[in-house]
């Protein structure tokens, strides 16, 4: 009996912690998705939160606009870090270095990286308008983040800046966990440097791989200072993905009962995505895994 | 099948040299060993033959033709690796497969010659399964399978059995035997291990210090060991090494004083030699038997059944060992006299060549070469 007391004593601690840093702030969050809560009033209004963000076009636009940018995103972080990853794995020369400059993206802080992005994107003091203005590609200065379209792809642009690094620590984290006598073995076979690629490489590391892909998918979905940073969501919401969306509604406009709907929505949607993964990712691993 | 050729091969990591000047000439379906203890430079040779590594120095040729600056897949060899290398992610069939995927061969050839490896190795109702599900005995075979569907020229095998556990290294020996017969092919076949080049070669490479110290068939490397390094690595237990001086040259013998006290006239060819000449009198455990000769402490027996292998030091504290027969009266802590035949000892000079036995075994069958031919 007073076993039993002591090992709950020894796991309450945790228990605490994760009740006050998880467990309360996702059912307060429930909570204020059925109220109407400002900043010193609230009450219950039911469904009426869900009901409002279905009947929105507007929110609709911003869902299929956030698996765009995830999903574009993403698959651009994969095939960088891919690429990325099989010239650092390559014998060459000073290797070491080069594995060393891969990092800096990663490890500035994101803000001071992203104002790094705003001057670049700058129309009039900018290095790519300039360089686009001197090479005749552009006839005047060009605002990258003025224009719907421009603006979503130029934060897309610096969302893979600040990405591709980790996918690409880790692809070849995977690709050095390869055996090196697969590569003689095939060498030995007649398998051409691509075919070794293809056929040992990839399916080697896949299952990291597979699971990189859900870990970015899942950050960049929730990306939130980078938009910030650059546009704010902006211009006229062409860069407002649901977390974007979520901050200017609880945030800047104080409704915290919308903003906690669309907060609990995200965790759906993201708990949806992830289930509908994880079930490609066991089929991944029949295929590529050992067993 | 095919010959194959080393000539004057050198090879140099930086600035350490680690083969020197290998010139082998290796015959049509033989089955050679290249053994000696780690760092000898076997795998690094075995890798310049499979053109994983290029030599310095030196030409292959396989065949009649000059294969040095070709690579893996044009020299017509197969390699089977100590990890066997296996793809985890294939099945055992597309394992097999894979060089002839490679190769993009009609599938229906393809299927034909993978079942007939799977059939040759016993693997046929493991072809659907991964090499995770697989033992390590089986793993191999798959290995060797994949090695036999290309049909090379010169099988390279890098020591395929060391990471198997004794019970089945001793099965797979035979195995691989069968095979070597079966298939009728060109082996060349790298081990640290002098049991598996004593059972399973037709003539062994003994390499050392990234020199050929001898090449020879087994009984020849065991009866006529060319060097003392040579006589020491062949044959278990350890040859025992007695220093002595040599006393006079009476003809057909040499007449040898033993440090630690007695004399023997061993019947060797002299050469160079003469009186004075600092030697070491080589006596295999087996060849000794009990006998009004020399007394040792025995220190240790081991019981093997057949045989009594008994441990322990002469007289002048030398370090002995005399594998006796199984039923012999002996215990720990006793002193035991023990004899050897002068005929039956080897003799090695200061710099660790040997003075040639006159009396020996017959060592060399050319019967078995020709066989194989046949």
């Amino acid at each position: 009996m007073s076993q039993t007391w002591f090992a709950w004593a020894l796991i309450l601690p945790a228990i605490l912690f994760i009740a006050i840093i998880v467990a309360w702030p996702l059912v307060e969050t429930v909570r204020l998705s059925f109220t109407n809560a400002k900043i010193n009033s609230e009450s219950y209004v039911g469904f009426e939160n869900y009901a409002k963000l279905m009947e929105s076009r507007k929110f609709q636009q911003t869902i299929i606009r956030t698996f765009y940018w995830m999903i574009l995103s993403v698959s651009i972080k994969l095939l960088l870090g891919l690429i990325g990853a099989a010239l650092l794995n390559a014998t060459v020369p000073g290797k070491a270095l080069f594995r060393v400059l891969v990092m800096p993206p990663w490890v500035i802080p994101i803000a001071i990286g992203m104002i790094g992005w705003l001057w670049l994107y700058n129309g009039h003091f900018g290095i790519l308008s300039g360089a686009a203005q001197f090479i005749g590609i552009l006839d005047g200065p060009f605002e990258f983040l003025a224009y719907k379209s421009s603006a979503f792809y130029s934060a897309i642009v610096a969302d893979v800046w600040v990405g591709t690094p980790m996918v690409t620590l880790f692809l070849l984290a995977a690709m050095q966990g390869v055996s090196k006598d697969l590569y003689e073995a095939a060498w030995v076979d007649g398998a051409s440097r691509w075919y070794r690629f293809r056929r040992i490489t990839i399916p080697q590391i896949m299952p990291v791989m597979v699971s990189m892909a859900l870990l970015s998918a899942i950050w960049t979905f929730n990306s939130f200072e980078i938009i910030w940073i650059l546009t704010e969501g902006g211009p006229r919401g062409a860069t407002t993905t649901l977390i974007v969306d979520t901050y200017k509604v609880a945030i800047g406009n104080f409704k915290f009962g919308q903003g906690a709907a669309r907060a609990v929505v995200i965790v759906i949607l993201l708990a949806a995505f992830s289930g509908v993964y994880l079930f490609f990712l066991e089929k991944v691993n029949r295929r590529y895994g050992t067993k | 099948m095919a010959t194959l050729d080393l000539e004057n091969i050198s090879k140099s990591f930086g600035p350490a040299q680690v083969l020197h000047n290998i010139e082998l000439a290796i015959e049509d379906k033989e089955f050679v060993v290249f053994v000696g203890p780690s760092g000898c430079g076997k795998s690094t040779l075995l890798r310049i033959i499979a053109g994983l590594e290029e030599a310095t120095e030196g030409r292959v040729i396989i065949d009649g033709d000059d294969v040095s600056g070709e690579p893996p897949v044009e020299r017509g060899i197969s390699m089977v690796f100590q990890s066997y290398a296996l793809y985890p992610h294939l099945t055992v069939y597309e394992n097999i497969a894979f060089p002839l995927r490679v190769q993009r061969m009609p599938k229906s050839e393809l299927d034909a010659r993978v079942r007939e490896a799977a059939e040759i190795l016993q693997l046929s109702d493991r072809l659907p399964h991964k090499p995770g599900q697989l033992s390590g005995g089986q793993r191999q075979r798959v290995a060797i399978g994949r090695s036999i569907v290309r049909n090379p020229k010169v099988f390279l095998f890098d020591e395929p059995l060391s990471n198997l556990d004794a019970a089945l290294r001793g099965g797979m020996r035979v195995e691989l035997s069968r095979l070597h017969r079966e298939l009728d092919a060109t082996m060349v076949y790298v081990t640290h291990d002098q049991v598996e080049a004593m059972t399973m070669a037709d003539r062994i490479v003994v390499l050392n210090d990234g020199r050929v110290e001898q090449f020879g068939s087994p009984m020849e490397l065991y009866h006529h060991p060319a060097t003392k390094f040579v006589a020491g690595f062949i044959g278990q237990p350890n040859m025992n090494f007695v220093p002595g001086e040599i006393a006079s040259i009476d003809g057909d013998t040499v007449r040898i004083k033993l440090d630690g006290g007695g004399e023997m006239n061993v019947p060797v060819e002299q050469g160079d030699t003469a009186a004075g000449e600092r030697v070491e009198v080589g006596m295999r455990p087996e060849d000794i038997t009990t006998g009004e000769g020399f007394e040792m402490n025995i220190e240790v027996l081991e019981r093997l059944g057949g045989t009594a292998i008994t441990y322990g030091k002469l007289n002048d504290g030398q370090s002995f060992c005399a594998a006796l027969e199984g039923s012999v009266a002996a215990r720990e802590g006793q002193i035991i006299k023990l004899a050897i035949a002068p005929e039956d000892c080897h003799v090695f000079r200061r710099d660790g060549r040997v003075m040639r036995r006159k009396s020996a075994p017959p060592v060399f069958d050319p019967e078995k070469l020709s066989q194989k031919g046949s």
